[in-house]
C-alpha cells in the first residue's frame, strides 16, 4: 500500500515538475557524480548569482526520484505522512494549473543528481533536460548496487547523451571515466583539472595556513592565468573553483 | 605477565554500574547514558541500508565518502574547515579516536598526557593503555566560568609548571565530564599559546557541545555554533586534534559511531593505528550517522530543552539538601558534580548510598585526585528517575 502510494506520489510529482518547467523555462545545469558535488553545486550558484541571475538549487538529499521533482517545485517533503504528502500534492497542482501565475521563477535550477541503481538517471532525464551538465568524479561509493565503476560511468553518460546540441558539457579530466564520456556529446565540450589538457588546468598548488593557493591556466585564452587564494582544504575545492571559473567565463551577465 | 595491564583499572563508573546490577529496584544517575532512544529518522535510515545489503563489507578505512563529505559540510557550518578526503576519519565513537590518537603520538621520550582535575575517569586509562604518563592539572573550583556564575577553571599557574620535554599533549573535553563547565575562549587561546611554543598537541574532545543551556541560542537548534573550537582557527590544524562522538547528541552510544579531524599530517600518521584498532567504524553505524548529520538538528535541540529542565530539576532538590552538598551549576553537558559536605570519603559515600539508598552515583575520585568528597550525578536519566533518586538521597540523609 505505502510502495503503491509513492508510486503515484512519485508519478504525479514526475508530471507537474516537467509542467513547471515547461511553463517557466529555466536553464538548467546539472552536477552529477559521486563525489564532489555539493562545493561544486555553491560554486555555480555563487557566481550566477553574481551575475544577478534568479537561480535555485535542491537541498542535500533532494536529488533522486522524489526529492528532484521537489526541487524543481521548490516544495518541501511530506516525510512519512499521508497528509501531508497529499497537501504537497496539491500545491504543485496549483504551482502548474493553467489558472494560476508563476510568481519570480528561476532564470537558473542548479540541481545535483544522484544515482543508486541502474536505470536511475534515465528516470531523471524523462523528467528534466540540463542544458549544462558538470561531472565530478567516480568513486566507490554507490558501486553496491552496480556491477563496477564503469556501469556507474555508463548511467552518468546518459546525462551526456540527453544534453540539448547547444548545452555544455563540463568534464572533470583527471577522473578517466568522466573524461571518456565527452564521447557522447558532439557540442562543446570543456574539461578542467590537475592533469594536462584540462582547458581549465589548476597549477602551483600549495596548502597555507588558513587555505589553498593555486593558478588556474585557461587554454581558452591565451595562457590566462588566474590566482586563486581560498580558505577551504582539499582537491575538490579546487576543482569547484575551476568550475567557478567556467560559469564565470561562459555566462554572461543578465540585465 | 599483564604488565602493561596491571596497572589499568576497569572505569569506576563501569564497576558502580556492575555493582548497581546486582541490587534490585536502583536507580541509577551514574552512567552517562541519555535516557532518549536513537531518533526515528535515524534508524530509519539504518534499517535501510541495511536492507539495501550494503552494511556488510568493511568501509574505507577512513570512512564512507558520503559521510566524510556530510561532516565536512557540517563542520563548515561550525567555521571548521577540514578535508573530507584527507583529514577526517569517522571512528568507532571517541573513545577509539581518543585510542588511536594516544597511540600514535606517544613516544619514548615524550610520554607525559596532561589532564584536567577532575576530567573524564576513562582518559586516565586510556593514556596508561597507549604506554603514557597522565599528569593531572587541577581546576579550581569556583572560578569564574563562561557564564559568569561561579564554575571550574583552569589553574594556569599549575599548568605551566607541568608543562615539560616529556609533554606530548594536553586532553580535554569541552564542556568538561563531569563538571559541565565550558572552558572560555581566552582559555582555550592561552592552552593554544602554551602548545604553539612548547610544541605538544591538544585533544580537543566536544562529545557534549551540543548541549549548552542558558544562552541566547538561534531557533534552528544550532546550539554548538554558539560554541568555540580551536579547531575553528587555521593556524593550530596541525597543533589541534578535534574529536566528535554522535553517541550522546544523537542519544547513539551504543551505535560506537563519531569522527575526529585535524591536519593531513596527523591524520596520515593515526589513520595507521585506527586501522590496526578497528579497520573501520561500524558501517551501519556510519550509514545511520549521515541520516544523524542531515537531518539530526531538530532533535539535539529537542533533547537540550529537556536537558535542560532536568538540569533545573536536579538543582531544586540540591537545593533542598543544601547542608550536605554544595555545587556550581551546570552550563553544560548533562551532568552535575555536587560537593560532599562535610568533606568525605566519595567511595565510601558512593557505595553507602548505593547499599543504603539503592541509588548509583559515581564517586568524584573517579576523575582525578581533585574530585574527591564529590559524586558524580547524570540528569541525562528520566524525570522520574531523577525525582526518585532524590527522594531516596532526601530519605538517606535523614535517617544517616
Amino acid at each position: 500500500m505505502i510502495n503503491f502510494f509513492k508510486r503515484i506520489v512519485q508519478f504525479k510529482l514526475k508530471w507537474f515538475a516537467k509542467i513547471y518547467l515547461w511553463r517557466t523555462k529555466p536553464k538548467v545545469i546539472v552536477i552529477a557524480g559521486t563525489i564532489g558535488r555539493h562545493w561544486i553545486k555553491e560554486a555555480v550558484k555563487e557566481v550566477l548569482e553574481d551575475k544577478n541571475f534568479l537561480v535555485r538549487t535542491n537541498k542535500k538529499n533532494f536529488n533522486a526520484e522524489i526529492g528532484l521533482p521537489l526541487s524543481i517545485l521548490d516544495l518541501s517533503s511530506g516525510k512519512k505522512s499521508f497528509w501531508q504528502w497529499l497537501k504537497i500534492l496539491w500545491l504543485a497542482f496549483k504551482k502548474v494549473a493553467v489558472f494560476s501565475k508563476i510568481k519570480l521563477s528561476p532564470n537558473y535550477l542548479v540541481l545535483e543528481m544522484a544515482i543508486n541503481a541502474p536505470e536511475n538517471m534515465n528516470y531523471l532525464t524523462s523528467i528534466v533536460k540540463p542544458d549544462v551538465v558538470i561531472l565530478t568524479t567516480i568513486t566507490m561509493i554507490y558501486a553496491e548496487n552496480f556491477e563496477n565503476l564503469d556501469e556507474i560511468s555508463r548511467e552518468y553518460g546518459e546525462l551526456a547523451k540527453v544534453l540539448s546540441w547547444n548545452g555544455i558539457l563540463i568534464l572533470n579530466n583527471d577522473d578517466l571515466r568522466i573524461k571518456e564520456l565527452g564521447k557522447y556529446f558532439d557540442g562543446k565540450v570543456i574539461t578542467f583539472g590537475f592533469s594536462d589538457g584540462s582547458q581549465y588546468k589548476a597549477v602551483s598548488v600549495s596548502k597555507i595556513a588558513d587555505g589553498q593557493k593555486f593558478k588556474i591556466e585557461v587554454k581558452q585564452k591565451e595562457k590566462e592565468i588566474l590566482n586563486v587564494k581560498i580558505n577551504r582544504f582539499g582537491q575538490h575545492h579546487i576543482y569547484a573553483e575551476l568550475v567557478r571559473a567556467i560559469i564565470k567565463d561562459n555566462f554572461s551577465a543578465e540585465g | 605477565m599483564f604488565s602493561r595491564t596491571q596497572n589499568i583499572k576497569l572505569s569506576p563508573i563501569k564497576q558502580i554500574e556492575l555493582l548497581a546490577s546486582k541490587i534490585p529496584d536502583v536507580v541509577s544517575l551514574a552512567q552517562g547514558v541519555p535516557s532518549f532512544d536513537t531518533p526515528e529518522v535515524i534508524k530509519k535510515s539504518a534499517i535501510k541500508a541495511l536492507s539495501r545489503g550494503v552494511v556488510a563489507k568493511y568501509s574505507l578505512t577512513y570512512g564512507l565518502p558520503e559521510l566524510r563529505e556530510t561532516i565536512e559540510q557540517k563542520l563548515a557550518e561550525d567555521g571548521m574547515y577540514y578535508d573530507f578526503e584527507k583529514e577526517i576519519i569517522a571512528t568507532a565513537g571517541s573513545i577509539e579516536a581518543i585510542m588511536a590518537t594516544l597511540i600514535a603520538i606517544i613516544e619514548p621520550k615524550k610520554n607525559e598526557i596532561i589532564l584536567f582535575s577532575p576530567s573524564y575517569t576513562s582518559y586516565a586509562e586510556a593514556v596508561k593503555v597507549a604506554g603514557g604518563k597522565p599528569i593531572f592539572v587541577n581546576l579550581i573550583e569556583g572560578g569564574l566560568a563562561l557564564s559568569q556564575s561561579k564554575g571550574w577553571r583552569i589553574d594556569f599557574k599549575s599548568l605551566e609548571r607541568k608543562i615539560n620535554s616529556k609533554t606530548a599533549a594536553i586532553l580535554f573535553c569541552n564542556p568538561n565530564n563531569p563538571t559541565g563547565t565550558i572552558f572560555p575562549k581566552e582559555d582555550l587561546l592561552k592552552i593554544a599559546e602554551l602548545a604553539e611554543n612548547k610544541k605538544f598537541f591538544i585533544l580537543s574532545d566536544e562529545v557534549y557541545k551540543d548541549f549548552i543551556y542558558d544562552f541566547a541560542f538561534p531557533s534552528d537548534g544550532t546550539a554548538g555554533r554558539a560554541f568555540f573550537s580551536l579547531a575553528q582557527i587555521p593556524e593550530l590544524r596541525k597543533r589541534v586534534i578535534r574529536i566528535f562522538s554522535l553517541s550522546k547528541a544523537y542519544a547513539m552510544t551504543g551505535w560506537r559511531i563519531g569522527f575526529m579531524h585535524s591536519d593531513e599530517e596527523n591524520i596520515k600518521e593515526i589513520l595507521k593505528v585506527h586501522d590496526s584498532l578497528v579497520t573501520c567504524a561500524p558501517v551501519i553505524s556510519q550509514y545511520a550517522a549521515i541520516a544523524a548529520l542531515d537531518f539530526g538538528d531538530k532533535e539535539i535541540e529537542k533533547f537540550r530543552r529537556q536537558y535542560q529542565e532536568r538540569r533545573d530539576l536536579i538543582c531544586r532538590h540540591l537545593d533542598d539538601l543544601k547542608d550536605f552538598f554544595s555545587y556550581q551549576k551546570p552550563n553544560s553537558s548533562y551532568f552535575i558534580f555536587p560537593k560532599l559536605l562535610p568533606k568525605r570519603d566519595s567511595w565510601q559515600f558512593a557505595l553507602d548510598l548505593l547499599e543504603k539508598a539503592h541509588v548509583a552515583v559515581v564517586p568524584g575520585i573517579a576523575f582525578g585526585p581533585s574530585g574527591e568528597s564529590h559524586i558524580r550525578m547524570s540528569f541525562g536519566r528520566s524525570e522520574k528517575d531523577i525525582n526518585e533518586a532524590m527522594r531516596r538521597i532526601k530519605k538517606f540523609f535523614k535517617h544517616d
